[in-house]
């Protein structure tokens, strides 16, 4: 794999040799392991990846399914990796989701539903307010009073769940239906489903629309330059005169704007309304989304395609094969452990930093 | 005693690192009780040599001869057994222990012994650093802690130490790169003296005069070979530093003194009444007042560690002063933050060239172009243009006639003399009024520092001031107007250019060191 670190990005580190290998490397090596697995359980690994394949990009109606299930990973992997690429290890962007799903699906349901379709508009801007709000704390504690940044918002998650936990089985709970859930949203305040009856909704365009203004960010933008050599090299950075503390907090700030978008995506394109356990993990997907992609716009579309393939693929394949839905969380599990690795390079750079 | 006439050397010794051949077909003699000096530019394979002969590498081809006998070392405590230690630049010393207890550590003597669990004998362990000391022909206060011993005396322990272990063979490695002329003397004292007691000292320099002043024979290393060998007695400085720069063409040291005087301007950066205090472990400095003018070069001399580097942050924004006054032109700066100085034309050449100076994993484009990317000049419309990015970093790579392969490969790909143009390249666009040059040829080999040094002619012969602080007693000579004279943490004296000498110098840098205070608990 190439030797630059999680920080690596676009446009200022050098593309290394093998930028593609690294990408295809976990696949590989989450092929083999997992191809092991079947054969201890008897199946011919071969008929089971056909069939997985099959399953996520056979017929218009599994690539729907694989894009909607890729959508909130777009949003979440761009979130990490503005962070990342900046040397600010954000695990945070999780509880900034949820919490911009319950905003979102708050200015959805309470506000009247005469305002027809601006409620769109209106919620992904409140919802990002919120996330951004969120995460500026601990960008701002981490910039001014180096409070460790992979603390502070790992512990900001469990807060957010709380708070969200809270609101939506007391405040906002539902009075029609059960637990936990809040109302529905109103129907002008839907995004519109793409192509019925899959879940896939314009959400997932909004979706690459962040992708594509983080490439333009990274490659074309003063601030996302200096991002970039703030994730390299924070004495130099400051040595040539960027605001390091600047840096680091507008970083999150964005990246708690494109978790918000994807919360409000979530809410107003998939559920509807806001439910607890809105995110089954969909921010740390993203962080393995952001790893495998290399921080690069077009590995993190890559990749949340592929997280979504396995995880529309590993729904169904149960259904036609004796295949327990614990091997495709093998394949899922096998595949963030190898891009993940790059992680313990930057666990190693943030110790370089400090020595 | 022993009738060797070969302690350590090699024959016909190779090593390649990928396709390049760090050493080819070395051979070297060193007889019992000589020292024998090490020379030749950055990257002419002087580390990768000591490196087979301590068995941290292993060679290619040849062979290491200890005591006329062939060895192959395959791993490096073979080496230590054998009785070749070396002195590294960075010292390994723990910090907070005693000298002492550095002498002894990894051997303690034992009074009873319990395996893990014996206890140390520091009487034996003193009286044993006394006999070392004693036969060096040293005095040292033992139980000083290690970090407050003055620089020269941790060097002196590092050397006992490995003495005491049984080292026959000593390789130093640039021993006098820290020290200041008067401790300098007092570590050649020692290595003569332990060579006329037996030790066999191979000794790496860059320093031709000390090359000369000490050692018995030399060696000089281009480009991987051995182009030279000689006893001192048969040889002279500019000899070897011919065959150091290969060819023999050009005179080496930087000669060429400081010259036209009669440009020198107005005042342009102006400090007064500069004190810092001491944060962490930092040098704190004391009421601090210079000047740079038009056309000006000033050179801060002074042992490392007297607060130069704190100067240096404190004057370019990165470091906040306590009191007193920075001034550049008529306006006061001294709170301005880095960010504004530069904006104002304040130019700064790191000391740190690998981990200040460049981001040396981003590409070479990122480096030159980087601190401009607010700039209008680089967009078009809302957006940084590539082109234009290209365009800006390859008209400054070449005003500065940079050797880059590529504008996307890491800075780190270029050699160390170009790495430090890179910084020039970028530094000195859009005619920055003053520069603050920090150890600006540090790790830099002799033909660089000959760009580097034309660099900064010119910068100042268009009406630049610079502030140079320098380890290298030849550059500052070569290059200041005016040199002060930097130790613990204040201006001690001021010097002409063309009146100084090395030893005013370095009388007035170890002047003011003030006595080791008792450090007994």
């Amino acid at each position: 794999m190439s030797d630059q670190a999680i920080a690596q990005n676009n446009g200022v580190v050098p593309d290394a040799i093998g930028k593609g290998f690294a990408f295809v490397f976990p696949f590989i090596a989450a092929i083999f392991v997992s191809g092991l697995a079947l054969l201890a359980i008897g199946e011919n690994p071969v008929d089971i990846f056909v069939l997985m394949a099959n399953e996520a990009f056979g017929t218009e109606r599994r690539i729907a399914a694989t894009l909607s299930a890729a959508t909130p990973l777009l949003f979440t992997g761009v979130a990490t990796a503005i962070c990342f690429r900046s040397g600010v290890f954000n695990v945070g962007v999780d509880g900034a989701f949820v919490l911009a799903g319950l905003a979102a699906a708050y200015i959805g349901f309470t506000l009247p539903a005469a305002f027809g379709v601006s409620l769109i508009p209106m919620a992904f801007v409140f919802a990002a307010l919120v996330a951004a709000a969120w995460l500026y704390v601990p960008g701002y504690l981490m910039a001014h009073y180096e409070v460790d940044e992979v603390v502070s918002t790992l512990m900001l998650n469990f807060v957010a769940l709380g708070i969200a936990g809270y609101l939506v089985n007391g405040p906002l709970l539902s009075e029609l239906s059960g637990n936990n859930v809040t109302p529905l949203i109103h129907e002008a305040a839907h995004l519109p489903r793409l192509l019925p009856p899959s879940t896939l909704h314009a959400g997932f365009f909004i979706g690459l629309l962040m992708v594509i203004a983080y490439g333009i960010w990274t490659r074309r933008t003063a601030t996302g330059f200096e991002g970039a050599l703030v994730g390299l090299n924070q004495r130099f950075s400051r040595a040539i005169g960027i605001s390091v503390p600047g840096a680091i907090i507008l970083a999150m700030v964005l990246s708690g704007i494109v978790a918000g978008f994807g919360g409000a995506s979530h809410a107003m394109g998939q559920l509807h309304r806001f439910v607890e356990g809105f995110s089954p993990g969909y921010g740390f997907t993203g962080m393995a989304v952001a790893l495998l992609g290399r921080n690069t716009a077009l590995g993190i579309f890559l990749s949340a395609v592929l997280f979504g393939a396995l995880a529309s693929a590993g729904t169904t394949v149960q259904f036609f094969s004796d295949i327990p839905l614990d091997l495709v969380n093998i394949v899922e599990g096998t595949v963030m452990i190898f891009a993940v690795v790059e992680i313990s390079r930057l666990a190693w750079r943030r110790r370089r930093k400090a020595a | 005693m022993d009738d060797v006439t070969i302690r350590l050397g090699a024959r016909g010794l190779s090593k390649a690192y990928g396709a390049v051949e760090a050493n080819r077909d070395i051979s070297l003699d060193v007889a019992p009780a000589q020292i024998h000096a090490i020379v030749g530019e950055n990257g002419a394979g002087k580390s990768t040599l000591m490196r087979c002969l301590q068995g941290i590498e292993r060679p290619d081809a040849g062979t290491i001869i200890v005591d006329d006998n062939e060895v192959t070392f395959t791993q490096p405590q073979q080496a230590l057994n054998l009785g070749i230690g070396m002195v590294h630049q960075e010292f390994m010393l723990a910090p907070d222990l005693t000298l002492l207890e550095n002498l002894v550590l990894g051997d303690e003597p034992e009074r009873v012994s319990l395996g893990v669990l014996s206890r140390v004998d520091w009487g034996v362990a003193r009286t044993s650093g006394e006999t070392l000391a004693a036969q060096a022909g040293v005095t040292i206060d033992w139980s000083r802690r290690s970090a407050s011993a003055p620089v020269h005396v941790q060097q002196f322990v590092e050397i006992l130490r490995l003495l005491r272990r049984g080292t026959r063979i000593l390789i130093l490695d640039e021993p006098t790169a820290v020290l200041a002329p008067q401790q300098v003397d007092d570590l050649f004292a020692l290595l003569r003296r332990l060579r006329d007691g037996g030790t066999t000292i191979l000794f790496i320099s860059h320093k031709l005069r000390e090359v000369t002043a000490l050692a018995d024979r030399v060696t000089v290393l281009r480009r991987g070979e051995v182009t030279y060998q000689a006893a001192i007695s048969d040889t002279d400085v500019d000899t070897i530093a011919s065959h150091i720069v290969g060819g023999g063409d050009s005179s080496v040291a930087p000669v060429r003194r400081a010259s036209n005087r009669s440009s020198v301007g107005a005042s342009v950066f102006d400090v007064t009444g500069l004190s810092v205090p001491s944060i962490d472990k930092s040098h704190a400095l004391h009421d601090v007042h210079l000047s740079v003018k038009e056309g000006e070069i000033v050179g801060i001399a002074g042992v490392a560690g007297n607060g130069q580097d704190e100067l240096v942050e404190c004057l370019v924004g990165l470091r906040a002063p306590g009191d007193g006054q920075v001034r550049l032109r008529d306006a006061d700066i001294t709170r301005a933050s880095n960010t504004e100085r530069r904006a104002r034309g304040i130019a700064y050449i790191s000391a740190d060239r690998r981990h200040e100076g460049l981001a040396i994993d981003a590409s070479v484009e990122a480096n030159v172009i980087a601190g401009s990317q607010r700039s209008a000049t680089l967009k078009r419309g809302y957006f940084l243009s590539a082109a234009r990015i290209r365009a800006l970093a390859r008209d400054r790579l070449e005003r500065l006639n940079v050797t880059f392969g590529s504008l996307k490969s890491p800075a780190s790909s270029l050699s160390g003399g170009n790495q430090q143009r890179l910084v020039f390249a970028r530094e000195t666009d859009g005619d920055p009024s003053f520069m603050m040059a920090a150890q600006p040829t540090r790790g830099v080999d002799i033909r660089g520092i000959e760009a580097i040094h034309r660099i900064l002619w010119d910068f100042r012969d268009r009406g630049g001031a610079v502030l140079l602080v320098s380890e290298e007693m030849d550059e500052l000579l070569a290059l200041s107007d005016r040199i002060l004279v930097m130790s613990d943490g204040r201006i001690v004296g001021e010097v002409e250019g063309d009146k100084a000498d090395p030893q005013s110098i370095g009388r007035l840098m170890v002047l003011q060191d003030r006595e080791p205070e008792p450090a007994h608990v």
